[in-house]
């Protein structure tokens, strides 16, 4: 298996450890990984200007299909967007022919043919939640696990194709997979609060919060992600705070731990 | 030239040089930038250099800190790891450019003083002097030859005093070959030479030497015809060995010059008719004094920026020094950015900067836009100002500006603090522009508003959807979106409120009273959770349509928005 590894903005800057521990599990299950330059998914310009949103975002896809792969990302934001601007591009002409227009001016063309896919849905997916299970060592019985699914991934779900937008299961499935628990939690379907940080910080804040109170009455002992923008935004909100707090553990980082993968390789 | 004049025009220009470095250098502790910066004293500042400094030098750091001059500075790996042709350049420029400042300009006491017996025109000095001018020559050009290549379809960001000194360093290089081509041509300099050296100037009893300095010199004799009889010659490097040969070596090492002699030779007469040398001469001077004197305000100046900024950062990063610290190296950095524009060429949103048409978003252009706020030069232009809080709103922080720039800039800081200039100067994100007044009010605005400014072009590609009543005309006000909210659930207490709700947002488009949305807390709280449009039983994409709103109320507010200012 091999693919474009799409980062986004946040995840190199404010994550590395993200990167570290997706690098190390998917190695392991034999992906290869490819570092393209890409731009920004074309998220920020949603608000501002559809045109401009859908041509960065194509082309990041054009730039895939130069090099013949398909991308995976470790972000839900970038997932979802790049996944909104397939159906953009599809449902409307107009725009299609506006966005080739730009791409070709340098250069590039996009048919069509990049898959978007997600870490977890490559997991899940692609590798399989077998195959998981079969290389976890040391697994984390015990440990209560409350998902985040994270808005951008999963909904809308004819869009993203995710999971089950009403019900998912694949997160769940997943924290199995490593040996964990996991929590349900009435909230784990909500927005974490991240995109409201900073056109309204008190409401986002309290978006947040409610998130990590729910976990933690619901018994979990951490709150697994597997979006830099949901994981900074708990981390972000819990070190301002003196509220109970409940760890935030990537979701690679659970399943390296359960493979027996050295911490420092997890950027733990 | 007299030494007078000479030495008055040196003085003058060093002194307004030096003048210029103290205003320059001062502004690294007067500019502020960013609103933190303002609750900073200059003396707090000015302290917070000196503690930092004596504890860098007086520490373990000091090895630290000689691997930057090392490592950084003369080698300039930052720079080789991102463009190996800029580097190249650079390297030339830098050592050329060096070699001719102590070996040419400051000869008399430098090179002299160090190597016994030095004449300007005894190799391998006259050789150095014109592979190091031809070393500058090269580099400029590999430079502007890189800037070229790139061909992003963007203009690059530049100052126009800056190319005024690339042309006034191109100006000083080309003077001085052809001035020294010139010398090699010129009878009327040998005649000069032979009657200080010879007591002579008399053309017939010269004519042995001359015929020497004709075929061997360059010398354009006009009354000589080549080839020489070769006893002629003999006798001629009898005298050229006792009078000239201990000061002057065949000028055919000069490899620049020699060969600019050579063409110069048929219009030599004129040019000695009309005292080349000498204009030459003063032309070639005073450009160098005239770039002397107005350096610090040249892209030269990054001479001193560059290497005070790499040598802070080698000292401690950027987030471990003291606000005082950071504010000064903030207006550091604007001095120390060369405008190389290799941030422009990583930047993520770089795209969005094409099609956008916006220039803003880009990290070396927002840096002059930085610059303009900070000097109080950026709100008289209204368009700049407002195109600039675009690109800084759009700004992603993703750090690829500050992983690659080869002068090792914390830039992910200088647009923290400018976006906080920026809203702090009135113009903060389209989020909390909007939110500074009610949606009725923007909604009367726009009535009021002169329609050029309201209707600016086509909605169909920016909101297909809110602009299609089919795409919300299945809506049966069922509030299904309305109860999912989590924006309206965390905003049911008093102090909270929301304006509107989801339902009622698509109600409002449904009675063809879609500007009322458009500055409504409900459009601009929105959360693009997508709650709404998954569980919508009518199938309406209700985030989707919030989005367009957005964009489209940044579009149409913003045409009004001076009006509502203003008003």
């Amino acid at each position: 298996m091999k693919y474009a590894l799409f980062l986004g903005c946040k995840i190199p800057s404010a994550l590395p450890a993200y990167e570290a521990s997706s690098r190390a599990v998917l190695a392991h299950f034999g992906v290869t990984l490819v570092d393209l330059e890409f731009n920004c998914c074309g998220y920020p310009a949603r608000n501002f200007n559809r045109y401009a949103f859908a041509a960065a975002a194509a082309r990041n896809l054009a730039l895939a299909e130069r090099a013949g792969l398909d991308i995976l990302t470790p972000c839900m934001c970038c997932f979802g967007t790049l996944r909104h601007a397939i159906r953009f591009l599809g449902e409307d002409a107009e725009l299609r022919s506006r966005v080739s227009e730009a791409l070709a001016a340098e250069g590039y063309a996009w048919s069509g043919k990049t898959e978007v896919e997600h870490l977890l849905t490559v997991l899940a997916r692609k590798i399989g939640v077998d195959s998981l299970a079969a290389a976890v060592r040391s697994p984390r019985t015990g440990l209560r696990v409350a998902a985040q699914y994270g808005c951008h991934a999963l909904r809308p779900g004819n869009v993203t194709r995710f999971d089950n937008p009403m019900a998912p299961t694949m997160f769940e499935t997943l924290i199995r997979a490593a040996g964990a628990t996991p929590v349900d939690w009435p909230r784990r379907l909500d927005c974490c609060g991240d995109p409201l940080h900073q056109a309204n910080t008190p409401l986002s804040g309290r978006m947040t919060r409610a998130k990590i109170a729910d976990a933690l009455e619901s018994g979990a002992e951490v709150i697994c992600t597997a979006c830099p923008h949901c994981h900074l935004r708990f981390d972000a909100v819990q070190a301002g705070s003196s509220d109970a707090s409940i760890r935030t553990l990537l979701y690679t980082q659970l399943l390296g731990l359960a493979m027996g993968l050295p911490a420092d390789f997890l950027g733990l | 030239m007299s030494p007078a004049l000479f030495q008055t025009a040196l003085y003058a220009s060093l002194a307004l040089c030096s003048l210029g470095l103290v205003w320059r250098v001062s502004a690294w502790f007067r500019v502020r930038i960013g609103p933190d910066a303002r609750t900073v004293a200059l003396s707090q500042r000015v302290a917070a250099l000196l503690r930092g400094g004596a504890l860098a030098l007086f520490s373990r750091r000091v090895f630290q800190l000689a691997g930057a001059v090392f490592l950084d500075l003369l080698l300039q790996r930052r720079l080789f790891a991102n463009e190996k042709l800029r580097w190249l350049g650079h390297l030339l420029i830098l050592t050329g450019f060096t070699l001719l400042l102590l070996m040419h300009a400051l000869a008399a006491i430098v090179t002299a003083k160090l190597f016994q017996g030095y004449q300007p025109t005894l190799d391998p000095y006259l050789f150095l002097r014109n592979l190091s001018g031809a070393m500058v020559i090269t580099g400029v050009g590999l430079l502007l030859f890189g800037r070229w290549r790139r061909q992003t379809g963007l203009p690059q960001a530049r100052r126009p005093m800056d190319m005024a000194f690339v042309a006034l360093l191109g100006f000083v290089l080309v003077s001085g070959f052809l001035l020294e081509a010139h010398k090699i041509a010129s009878p009327r300099a040998f005649y000069r030479m032979s009657d200080q050296f010879i007591g002579s100037t008399d053309a017939g009893r010269l004519t042995p030497l001359r015929a020497v300095w004709a075929s061997e010199f360059g010398v354009a004799f006009d009354d000589l015809k080549l080839p020489i009889d070769p006893r002629l010659l003999e006798q001629g490097r009898e005298l050229h060995r006792s009078a000239c040969a201990s000061c002057h070596t065949k000028p055919v090492s000069a490899f620049v010059s020699y060969p600019m002699a050579r063409v110069l030779a048929p219009v030599t007469d004129l040019l000695d008719t009309g005292r080349a040398d000498a204009w030459l001469l003063y032309l070639h001077v005073f450009a160098c004094f005239l770039g002397l004197a107005v350096l610090p305000f040249t892209l030269m100046f990054h001479l001193v920026a560059v290497p005070i900024s790499l040598l802070v950062n080698a000292a401690a990063p950027n987030r471990d020094f003291s606000l005082a610290g950071r504010a000064s190296r903030r207006a550091l950095a604007l001095d120390a950015c060369v405008r190389c524009g290799i941030c422009d060429l990583h930047c993520s949103v770089a795209p969005l900067a094409r099609y956008l048409g916006n220039l803003g978003l880009l990290p070396a252009h927002k840096l002059q836009a930085t610059a303009a706020l900070a000097g109080g030069r950026l709100l008289g232009c209204e368009d700049v100002a407002l195109r600039a809080a675009d690109g800084a709103f759009l700004c992603t922080d993703c750090g690829r500006c500050t992983a690659h720039c080869p002068v090792g800039l914390d830039l992910e800081d200088l647009w923290e603090a400018g976006r906080g200039d920026l809203a702090a100067a009135g113009l903060p994100s389209p989020a909390q522009w909007v939110q500074a007044h009610p949606a009725l009010a923007w909604a009367e605005s726009l009535e009021r508003g002169p329609a050029e400014h309201v209707d600016s072009g086509p909605d169909d590609l920016l909101a297909p959807l809110s602009a299609d009543r089919r795409s919300f005309s299945r809506c049966v006000q069922c509030q299904t979106c309305t109860n999912v909210c989590p924006v309206v659930a965390h905003s049911m207490d008093s102090n909270h409120g929301i304006d509107l709700t989801p339902q009622k947002v698509m109600n409002l488009l449904r009675l063809g009273l879609r500007d009322l949305t458009l500055g409504s807390r409900m459009v601009w709280d929105c959360a693009t959770c997508y709650q709404c449009q998954e569980n919508c039983p009518a199938g309406v994409r209700v985030a989707d349509i919030m989005c367009e709103l957005r964009a489209l109320g940044v579009r149409r507010l913003g045409a009004v928005r001076s009006l509502r200012e203003s008003s």
